[in-house]
């Protein structure tokens, strides 16, 4: 157990391929939570609003990133 | 007021429970402490808190003090205790190789949690201060639950 704790610290996780693609979800999801819980007045629409938020993020950088990648393809 | 921005930068969340929004500071210490030690998993200690290769970023992680100062501590822990040598390293001092792709997401984790707990502590500091007249609004009576 801890040569497999002191291995995760020492080196990390291999990250390839798709897999950096979906870690922008949890990160994106931590900016949104702790952003509404400034924010929010009551704290019950804390998971809602940052739910709202988070997917908001997501598919906002999805689209920069497709739309760039297409204007990419069509000047190369 | 300074207490309460110390607090925060200290360990994310403790200026909003010295200030009595603990509900609201127990969601930012979790959120921000899970977020960094999420990319220090992912990219190891040694290439994630780096303060002489990644000065920038170092400066951001510093933001959240508490987890930066302890994730940098650990790292002569980690690197000696799994071996004599690093892995494939060219030398002992040489930090473990990590797919580049996993050292640079986790250096992202860990600066946006530092920058995330930027936002925090400007919110417990803003949430400590007094209104005019010495009287508070009612969110700074409690964490909305009222």
């Amino acid at each position: 157990m801890n040569a497999l704790l002191a291995g995760i610290l020492e080196s990390g996780i291999p990250v390839t391929g798709m897999q950096r693609f979906a870690l922008m979800i949890p990160l994106c999801l931590a900016v949104a939570i702790v952003y509404k819980t400034t924010r929010c007045e009551k704290l019950r629409d804390v998971p809602m609003a940052s739910l709202v938020l988070c997917v908001t993020i997501v598919l906002g950088m999805y689209t920069v990133g497709i739309g760039l990648y297409v204007l990419f393809r069509l000047m190369v | 007021m300074p207490v309460a921005g110390f607090l925060a930068w200290l360990l994310p969340g403790l200026g909003h429970i010295y200030t009595g929004h603990r509900a609201r500071g127990i969601v930012c210490l979790v959120t921000v402490t899970a977020t960094f030690w999420t990319g220090v998993a992912i990219g190891g200690v040694p290439q994630t808190v780096n303060p002489h290769e990644r000065q920038l970023w170092f400066a951001a992680q510093l933001c959240t003090a508490g987890n930066a100062l302890t994730a940098y501590a650990i790292t002569p822990l980690v690197t000696s205790d799994s071996g004599s040598a690093p892995r494939g390293a060219e030398s002992a001092h040489d930090p473990p190789p990590a797919h580049w792709m996993s050292a640079d997401i986790g250096v992202h984790y860990t600066g946006v949690a530092g920058l995330l707990n930027l936002l925090v502590i400007f919110d417990a500091l803003a949430r400590a201060e007094p209104r005019r007249g010495g009287k508070r609004s009612e969110r700074h009576d409690s964490d909305g639950r009222t």
